[in-house]
């Protein structure tokens, strides 16, 4: 599927190789049009029995259970789950925000730091490629002050690889309007989808609350991955520093030492108003420090989900 | 503040070393691209004012730590409120000592006097300010003096005279105008009594424009003792007579005893020694005084007419006055010689100066013709009284000498004015007052004219002036007509020369009629006159009693026969007790006006000084510590302590548990 073209420097094969194994479940009933791996709200023929169901006039009698209607001598339908496709949005946060890094991962070589966006590709391009996998379709939206670049959910393997070029070609700048653009989400993407949204989330909590609620009022499953560098987290620069904004605001000389605390305290804060909101909000959130495996994320993603599903 | 070594002050631009390195470090910031702004706003949205404040803090105590440490290098010196005069160490320290008997007091809790803690601490002060010169002004006369030896140096000592502060002062500026001396500083120590400091003196305004003007810096600093002895009691012999009763003698002796501040009636022994032999007499001591008068000492047979005693009350705060010297004689003939060549007038005056004031005196008024002078018995004479034309030639030679040698004058006009000058005064015109003129005001505080002892007026009032003579001179009028006209006065010359502008006589004055008045001046006068006639005299301690007028030889040649222990014997003059002097008993005593507590506030001694470079530094008797001393350890435990609270503000805040990464605290969980 990928071999056409050159390699795309978000993917790692045996990554990619190792996460199949684990299939990419929707928490809610999806409404797809072809028959896939995912629960559908609509009774269907799958091998997985739903529940009885009175016979009315107009039933296939072919799903009419005899048995039933030898014991009880009562008409009786038995129905099964229907397993459809899903639709996979993914929100890439393109925001200058997302050019941050501080670590290197212990594969790379070269000087540059990971920064967030090419852990948020490395992520995105792995969800894209394990949803189209198992058939389900896959779309795009780069998130900045707006939409930047917008690709509808498709299932062919063309489509992936055009996926796969929004990625490759996002580029980290601008302010942040995610909250805007989830909405807006909300609003295109009529039928229900899985929205994986991957952002460092530097937008008001409170807005985000809102976007979130519009996105699940939309029947949409969504999952977050917060990304946080490690340095944005621990604050230990020593040195009196000027702190450039990524996203072209104004610059702020500070003695990190002498406010590292109120730092912490802001970002406690922060994390602790995000954590409400999605448990409010049954997001299925994700925060993540960019010096973890994006691997051992995604699989942590892959089979919580699977797990639930298994239990239901 | 004054510093030792203020040199080193140059350096003090390096306070601002700190805040250099800081600006220097805020430009050495390192520039970092981040992503989560919204926490750093928030962080300087939390900033409290106290997070601003503490990081001024830190640099203020930086900056403190270095000043410190160069203020301490530059030896700083305390001198508790002089701090704020300034300057450095001088070119010379001039000592200007009140040795005065109330500097002799102490507090009851403290084992020094006034003056020795006062000498003390400017021994230590100015072995401290070690000044290339250090002068003592001693009886208005400089000497080099080593600090260390001011604490022992008998000239320093105690002494039972008065200060002349203002005298000293100007012994001072002497030295310091024709020495040509470098910045100087002259430390006063005194306890501000008002005799002392002579605050009525008219010479204080010259002697501070002269101070003003000097091109040298002169600081004065004072040290004043000032705080009045509690329950300080002092005794004085106002009076020690000797009378004959039938072969036996007898003393009579009037003491009078002066609290210095109310307190409880009191008993107070006085205890007499006379010869070897001692007596106590209890009196009681009700409100400020206690008076013994004419108390009676019988005297042996066999004993000499001549003798000294000493009267004691017990040891209080200041012993310098606890003690009181007193001689006794017969009494010598009371002569007067007269040189009258008016006759009515001249019997007049015989007559008054040959009356005896009691029955036990002989008194003899011997007339003299003005050609007989040369033969008059000039030596054994007490006063002279001259009516006519003013003594010239040998005769003024004669007078002259009479005077010199203590003997008393008094002037009464010719009938015609002749021009002749004696003492610097001549004869004006006679004037004739149609309505008899009445003294208007006369002195009756002091000398000739004062009250009597039981403090009753002379009747000078009560005179009728029909006639006065003009008098051309510079004289002290004592007692002065209507229109301003002198009665009687005296020449300020120190010599006992006065002059009356009247005559005895009906048609010129009522000076025979109202006889006590002239009674009185030529008695005082004959008083005065035998001082240095008597076998045994009464002096107050002082210059005056060093003069040549006070005694047959110089005081340094006195015999000193009882007084307290120290002192040195050039000093005699000025230490109380008993001396013998070519045949002459003399007692030397602090004068009058010692034992009254009178001092002058501190705004009226800095007024003295106003205008010039002064402070007053608070004394206290037995007080331990210096005036100035090094306090170079304080700067240094000031910068400790800088350096402290420094490291403390310094000291990195708690870090906030919180920084454990959340995502894999929620991994664990």
């Amino acid at each position: 599927m990928l071999s056409d073209r050159q390699p795309r420097s978000f993917l790692e094969p045996a990554v990619l190789a190792r996460l199949s194994g684990v299939p990419l479940v929707a928490r809610r009933p999806m409404v797809g049009n072809v028959s896939g791996r995912h629960s559908s709200p609509h009774r269907g023929s799958s091998v997985e029995f739903a529940e009885y169901r009175k016979y009315v006039p107009g039933d296939d009698l072919r799903r009419l259970d005899w048995r039933a209607f030898g014991r009880s001598d009562r008409y009786y339908v038995k129905e099964y789950e229907a397993d459809t496709n899903l639709r996979l949005v993914l929100v890439l946060d393109t925001s200058g925000s997302m050019a941050y890094g501080s670590t290197k991962p212990a594969a790379q070589a070269g000087p540059q730091p990971l920064v967030k966006i090419d852990y948020a590709r490395r992520v995105c391009g792995a969800l894209g490629y394990l949803a189209s996998q198992q058939g389900d379709a896959v779309g795009i939206a780069c998130a900045a002050e707006r939409i930047v670049r917008t690709l509808p959910p498709r299932r062919s393997p063309a489509h992936l690889r055009l996926v796969f070029d929004v990625i490759d070609e996002a580029k980290p700048q601008g302010t942040t309007g995610l909250c805007d653009v989830l909405h807006e989400i909300a609003e295109t993407v009529r039928q229900r989808a899985l929205v994986a949204i991957v952002s460092d989330l530097f937008a008001d909590p409170e807005a985000l609350a809102g976007a979130f609620g519009h996105l699940k009022f939309r029947r949409h499953d969504v999952a977050v991955f917060h990304l946080l560098d490690p340095q944005e987290m621990a604050f230990d620069f020593q040195r009196p520093t000027r702190f450039q904004d990524l996203e072209g605001g104004t610059a702020i000389f500070s003695d990190p030492v002498e406010i590292a605390a109120r730092y912490h305290a802001a970002v406690t804060a922060y994390l602790e108003t995000l954590r409400r909101i999605v448990l409010e909000k049954a997001i299925d959130y994700h925060r993540v420090l960019t010096d973890e495996p994006y691997e051992q994320v995604l699989a942590r993603f892959l089979v919580g989900r699977a797990a639930a599903r298994g239990l239901r | 503040m004054t510093f030792l070594q203020p040199w080193v002050l140059v350096a003090l631009p390096l306070v601002a070393l700190p805040l250099i390195i800081h600006l220097i470090n805020q430009r050495r910031f390192q520039t970092v691209p981040w992503a989560a702004m919204r926490f750093l706003l928030a962080a300087r949205a939390m900033s409290s004012g106290y997070s601003r404040l503490r990081h001024w803090l830190i640099m203020l105590l930086r900056m403190l730590a270095v000043a410190a440490v160069i203020l301490a290098i530059g030896r700083p010196l305390s001198r508790g409120w002089l701090a704020l005069a300034g300057g450095a160490r001088p070119d010379s320290a001039i000592v200007v000592l009140d040795r005065s008997p109330s500097m002799q007091a102490r507090d009851p809790a403290a084992p020094e006097t006034k003056l020795a803690t006062g000498r003390r601490q400017l021994a230590e002060t100015l072995a401290t300010l070690a000044p290339q010169r250090c002068l003592l002004v001693e009886a208005n006369q400089l000497s080099e003096l080593p600090p260390s030896a001011l604490a022992d140096l008998p000239a320093a000592g105690p002494v039972a005279a008065a200060a002349d502060i203002p005298g000293m002062l100007q012994a001072a500026y002497d030295h310091i105008r024709d020495n040509a001396a470098g910045s100087t500083e002259i430390w006063i120590c005194s306890d501000g009594r008002t005799n002392d400091w002579g605050l009525d003196d008219g010479g204080w305004a010259g002697l501070r424009d002269a101070y003003a003007k000097l091109p040298q810096q002169v600081r004065f600093q004072l040290v004043a003792f000032d705080a009045p002895p509690a329950g300080n009691v002092a005794v004085r012999v106002t009076e020690a007579r000797l009378e004959r009763r039938g072969e036996a003698r007898e003393l009579l002796v009037s003491v009078v005893a002066t609290r210095q501040d109310s307190g409880p009636d009191m008993t107070l022994p006085l205890k007499f020694e006379i010869g070897g032999v001692t007596t106590t007499v209890d009196v009681e001591l009700v409100g400020r005084e206690a008076v013994l008068a004419n108390h009676v000492l019988p005297l042996g047979r066999g004993d000499s007419a001549r003798g000294w005693g000493r009267v004691s009350i017990p040891a209080d705060t200041c012993e310098a006055d606890n003690d009181f010297y007193f001689v006794f004689d017969e009494p010598p003939l009371r002569l007067a010689l007269v040189v009258a060549e008016e006759a009515a007038a001249g019997r007049v005056l015989e007559l008054a100066a040959s009356i005896p004031p009691s029955k036990e005196l002989v008194a003899r008024a011997e007339r003299v013709p003005r050609a007989g002078l040369a033969t008059a018995p000039w030596a054994e004479a007490a006063a002279l009284i001259w009516q006519g034309p003013l003594p010239q030639g040998d005769e003024g030679k004669l007078v002259d000498e009479f005077l010199a040698r203590g003997g008393q004058a008094i002037f009464f006009p010719p009938e015609a004015a002749d021009g002749t000058t004696f003492a610097g005064v001549a004869w004006g015109a006679w004037l004739a007052h149609p309505q008899a003129l009445r003294p208007e005001q006369w002195r009756s505080d002091d000398d000739i004219l004062a009250n009597t002892l039981a403090s009753g007026a002379l009747p000078v009032g009560e005179l009728d002036v029909q006639r006065s003579c003009g008098l051309v001179g510079d004289l002290v009028p004592l007692a002065a007509l209507a229109e301003g006209l002198p009665l009687v006065a005296r020449v300020p010359d120190g010599r006992g020369v006065y002059f009356c502008s009247t005559l005895p006589r009906p048609r010129d004055s009522s000076l025979a009629s109202e006889g006590i008045v002239l009674y009185a001046i030529l008695q005082r006068l004959i008083e005065r006159g035998l001082e240095p006639l008597a076998g045994a005299r009464q002096i107050d301690a002082g210059p005056s009693a060093s003069g040549l007028e006070a005694a047959a030889e110089p005081a340094a040649r006195w015999e000193r026969l009882a007084g307290p222990a120290g002192g040195a014997s050039t000093e005699a003059a000025w230490l109380a007790g008993i001396y013998a002097s070519a045949g002459q008993l003399i007692a030397v005593n602090r004068p009058l006006a010692e034992d009254a507590a009178t001092v002058a506030s501190p705004e009226r001694i800095d007024s003295l000084f106003r205008g010039l470079t002064y402070t007053r530094v608070a004394g206290r008797a037995g007080r331990g510590d210096s005036i100035v001393q090094e306090i170079w350890r304080a700067f240094l435990i000031a910068m400790l302590l800088a350096l402290i609270g420094e490291g403390l503000l310094s000291l990195p805040r708690r870090r906030a548990t919180t920084l454990v990464p959340p995502a894999r605290a929620e991994a664990a969980a």
